[in-house]
């Protein structure tokens, strides 16, 4: 048969392949016969046509764990792009290529391609300069220059999920997302009793633990529900509220939120629960003494913290002047530093007395 | 052998409470361990007289153990820290006693801290618990407590006092006080045993063990575990001063009062003993009728045997406090009504627990079993709730929206039995069935994180009990006090980092970042500061031989145990140097002080000294009083990480 019948035949080829498989399809020999397009299903023109298609740079030769050999086709936008490359840029892109969206680092292209260094150096400026690969940022390892596929998106493995931004961790976002979950968990969490008459100064008795805790505007009351209440938010309520609420830009999935959820339990601000219907989350504080929280923390930011003052935050270790003492170690009776020459305890006593 | 600030504190607490002679005698033999009286007398370099004066005082505040060796015939003194470290908790359980058992079970507490111990018929005679005070006319007559925030209480307290109107010049209930000192445990025989170390104890035992003939039949390896099983049982039962036996009625202890009586209380009437007095069996039948301490002429007027030496039991009293940091805990994010019910099981724990752990030390995380308390039923919970505590109130309904309908009409009633089958009569709400669903619901919710607080067992036969995991949460009060101090020492991002590392284990920097979702910067910087601290550690696992740092894991771990112990040394030394400063501040105020103390000024300060210097006294006790607040909250952490 003639080159020319070869071509024709080959194209045809291709064509059927792209209607009836999708671009991922590994194709094997059975693959391409059974499209009934080479006559008389003769392997030897079968091994011509597929050797012109991967010269045109229409298929892509792969080969499989039992070393059979394979083919995978490749767009024509994508083979018109790969037949202007040199022969070594090729080999380059086909590698990163390859590495799909986990990205390659630089020396792992070095190894798998044999190229010299200066030479791989010009494939990945040319290559990035026709803007078909791009270089990428890896959270776990800041240091290596990595490449992947100008198209693609980078796989979390590379960015570190969600909470990060051009791989480095993006604390804002964390904590205003961190926060409105809390809040949200923190609603769902607590009964809040309607405010009726009679019954009102009742109920503030009996909440005395949090009654200090209120804003003294709106007098509302959180009850805590039975043990073996079930209504708590799961990981999937809990996500569907914060991406419909608007505050992420994109939208996130239940791994990141779960990630979140963890780090606030870790904080003791929510606790996990195992209920009869799954993993759900309850949270520690009411919503009254959330908002609050968070609402004297925005502005203190820059300024001193001061002391801490609620319930259970501090012990005889902190509150004494030897706990935050920087010569605590140093200190002895007699010495340079000494109980009785310590400049701490004169405005800790004036500090207590004051009271 | 004690840690060197753990030793410079006891000898601060003795100089405190005793004077220097005694801290003086005390610290030598903290610091040579064993000494006979002759070695004592060369190394304190005091004359006979003096030391003999010393030494019998000390030994009958337990400061020091002695023993008489058989075998060369000496006595030999030793220190006994654990004594002398307790005196600074003496405040602590004479407020407890107070809160318990009334303002004149507090003197009697106080009369037997100050002797050190006591027979019965000694401590009767003294002059100052003769009477009862005025200010104080229900004496051992105490209603369960009601927390301050219950106003609930209010149509409650004339009606018990009214037994005791017409009694005030009445002699002062010292038996019965006593009694109910004992039943509580907390005061015990003093037997011969207390006076010698632990160490001296097992190894008397051990040798009357080996001595008998059973014993010597048996040989090798199977004789040892033999010797130290049988030494064990011989020690505990020569140490053994529990009063409590035979004056529990019900499982209660004398003077609680009961809030009211209920049928099935019979049913469950403990296996009781007739222990050391021997005389109160036929008062018991007696007694089932009447509630105790308002009965004139009933059990309270029966002495107790005079006798009798007693002291104060230190352990059972630690149990009494940590129970009272677990209701605290409750406290802090449940309702009071949860909380209330919470002290109630605790208080029935009480009775039953001896002493807060088996073991010596604190056994290491992670390899500490849990140990449970005896399970309470409810129906005995039941029975000492106050009944106008009101229950339902405190929590929200099954289902929120269900309530909303119906808002105004009692909404959490409905909300809470709409889930039991009693939800026919509405009547039912305050009785028994009702009560006992609402008090299972209360200490469910205290089961449930955060709190862990109880946790309930389901029996075979019978409504599911609820007890207390005590090792748990003495864990958990340890971690809480290293939090606490984490917290205000690097700031809440260090704590969650700790807490993650407590929770994972050893982690590497990315793996640890990605778990607290923190940025590199802070992360390390907060671990650095934290290891200087000695809250974290670093350990180093290296890939190759050449140990190169590139090549190497780093792993960053907290090992709660360590920084505990290392915490606990802090504490102590905190509490000497809080101490020691007292001491200068006094000696700066010498002359002023001096004056004050003087046997004719002393009552009189109105009369003699002039306003400036009255103000000044009230500075100087404001200031004393602000340091002794601070070395008894560090009590409070020595008892978490040591005691409980």
């Amino acid at each position: 048969m003639s080159e020319s019948g070869i071509g024709e035949l080959a194209s045809q080829l291709y064509d059927a392949c792209l209607e009836s498989y999708d671009t991922n399809h590994l194709f094997y020999q059975q693959d391409f016969l059974s499209l009934d397009i080479i006559p008389k299903n003769d392997p030897q023109l079968l091994l011509k046509c597929t050797q012109q298609l991967v010269d045109q740079k229409l298929l892509r030769l792969h080969q499989d764990k039992n070393e059979r050999l394979a083919w995978k086709i490749i767009s024509r936008e994508d083979a018109d792009k790969l037949q202007n490359l040199s022969a070594d840029e090729g080999l380059v892109y086909n590698v990163i290529h390859s590495t799909a969206r986990s990205g390659i680092w630089v020396r792992a292209i070095q190894t798998r391609t044999n190229l010299h260094k200066s030479i791989l150096d010009r494939c990945l400026k040319s290559l990035e300069g026709k803007n078909y690969i791009k270089s990428v940022h890896n959270v776990k390892y800041p240091t290596r220059k990595m490449y992947m596929l100008a198209g693609l998106a980078p796989s979390e493995d590379i960015t570190g999920g969600a909470w990060f931004t051009d791989g480095v961790l993006d604390a804002n976002f964390i904590n205003s997302v961190a926060g409105y979950i809390e809040y949200t968990v923190s609603r769902k969490s607590w009964f809040e009793v309607p405010a009726d008459r009679g019954r009102t100064a009742k109920r503030i008795k009996t909440a005395t633990g949090k009654a200090d805790v209120k804003s003294e505007a709106a007098e509302k009351t959180y009850l805590p529900y039975p043990f073996n209440y079930e209504g708590y938010p799961t990981v999937q309520t809990i996500t569907n509220a914060v991406n419909e609420s608007g505050i992420t830009p994109v939208r996130l999935g239940e791994e990141s939120i779960v990630q979140l959820l963890q780090m606030l339990c870790f904080d003791k601000k929510l606790v996990e629960l195992n209920l009869k219907n799954g993993t759900a989350y309850k949270s520690v504080k009411n919503p009254e003494a959330v908002k609050e929280k968070q609402s004297r923390k925005h502005p203190a930011e820059g300024e001193d913290p001061g002391p801490i003052n609620e319930p259970g935050k501090s012990n005889g270790m902190t509150d004494s002047p030897c706990g935050p003492c920087p010569s605590f170690r140093l200190c002895s009776p007699g010495g340079a530093i000494s109980p009785e020459t310590c400049e701490y305890f004169d405005p800790w006593m004036e500090k207590n007395l004051a009271f | 052998m004690l840690s060197q600030y753990a030793a410079e504190l006891c000898m601060l607490l003795i100089e405190d409470h005793f004077g220097e002679l005694f801290a003086r005698i005390f610290s030598i033999l903290q610091r040579y361990e064993r000494l006979t009286l002759p070695r004592l007398k060369f190394y304190s370099r005091l004359n006979d007289k003096q030391l003999r004066h010393a030494l019998a005082a000390m030994i009958q505040h337990h400061l020091i153990y002695h023993f008489t060796s058989l075998e060369d015939g000496n006595t030999y003194y030793e220190a006994n820290p654990q004594a002398a470290y307790y005196l600074v908790r003496s405040g602590k359980i004479l407020q407890l006693v107070e809160e318990r058992l009334g303002e004149y079970a507090a003197r009697v507490m106080e009369a037997i801290l100050y002797l050190g111990h006591a027979s019965v018929k000694e401590l009767e005679g003294r002059p100052e618990l003769r009477s009862r005070k005025p200010m104080a006319p229900n004496g051992i007559k105490h209603e369960e407590e009601e927390p301050q925030e219950n106003g609930m209480d209010m149509e409650d307290g004339p009606a018990t006092t009214n037994g005791d109107h017409d009694g005030e010049d009445k002699p002062a209930p010292f038996h019965a006080t006593l009694k109910a000192l004992a039943s509580h445990g907390y005061i015990l025989r003093v037997r011969d045993a207390h006076f010698q170390s632990p160490a001296d104890n097992f190894l008397e035992a051990q040798r009357a063990v080996a001595a008998r003939s059973d014993i010597k039949a048996l040989k090798g390896k199977k004789q040892e575990e033999a010797i130290r099983e049988k030494a064990q049982e011989l020690v505990q039962e020569r140490t053994n001063g529990d009063l409590t036996q035979g004056l529990m009625f019900n499982g209660l202890p004398r003077g609680v009062k009961r809030k009211f009586s209920n049928g099935l209380a019979n049913g469950q009437r403990q296996n009781r003993q007739n222990g050391v007095n021997g005389d109160h069996a036929e008062d018991e039948e007696e007694e089932e009728e009447n509630e105790w301490s308002e009965d004139e002429d009933g059990f309270d007027n029966i002495p107790m045997e005079s006798g009798l030496v007693v002291r104060v039991n230190y352990e059972k009293l630690d149990v009494a406090l940590r129970n009272a940091r677990f209701v605290d805990l409750a406290q802090q994010d449940a309702p009071s009504a949860t909380a209330e019910v919470y002290a109630c099981l605790l208080r029935r724990v009480e009775y039953i627990t001896p002493r807060c752990r088996d073991s010596e030390e604190i056994p290491r995380e992670k390899e500490e079993g849990e140990q449970f308390s005896t399970p309470i039923s409810v129906q005995t919970l039941l029975e000492d709730i106050d009944p106008s505590l009101d229950l339902t109130g405190a929590l929200g309904p099954m289902d929120p929206s269900q309530s909303m309908n119906r808002r105004g009409k009692r909404p959490l009633e409905n909300g809470v039995d709409d889930h039991d089958d009693a939800d026919d009569d509405e009547d039912e709400a305050s009785s028994g069935a009702m009560r006992a669903y609402l008090v299972n619901q209360h200490l469910g919710l205290l089961s449930q994180p955060p709190f862990d607080l109880a946790s309930s067992v389901t029996l075979s036969v019978g409504p599911s009990k609820w007890r207390v995991g005590f090792r748990g949460l003495a864990r958990k009060l340890r971690h809480l006090e290293l939090e606490r101090m984490i917290e205000s020492r690097f700031g809440d991002v260090a704590l969650r980092v700790v807490r993650v590392l407590q929770a994972k284990g050893k982690l590497d920097e990315k793996r640890l970042q990605e778990i607290s979702l923190l940025p590199f910067k802070d992360l390390r910087q907060t671990l650095a500061s934290m290891q200087r601290g000695g809250f974290v550690d670093l350990q180093e696992v290296p890939k190759d031989a050449q140990r190169q740092p590139s090549k190497t894991i780093f792993l960053w771990y907290h090992d709660a145990d360590r920084v505990c112990s290392s915490i606990l040394e802090d504490t102590y030394k905190a509490m000497s140097r809080t101490l020691q400063r007292i001491k200068h501040e006094r000696e700066l105020e010498r002359d002023f002080l001096e004056k004050t103390e003087r046997s004719d000024v002393k009552g009189h300060e109105e009369e003699y000294l002039t306003e400036g210097e009255l103000e000044r006294l009230q500075r100087w006790k404001n200031k004393e009083a602000l340091f002794l607040a601070a070395v008894a909250r560090l009590d409070d952490m020595v008892a978490v990480f040591r005691d409980y």
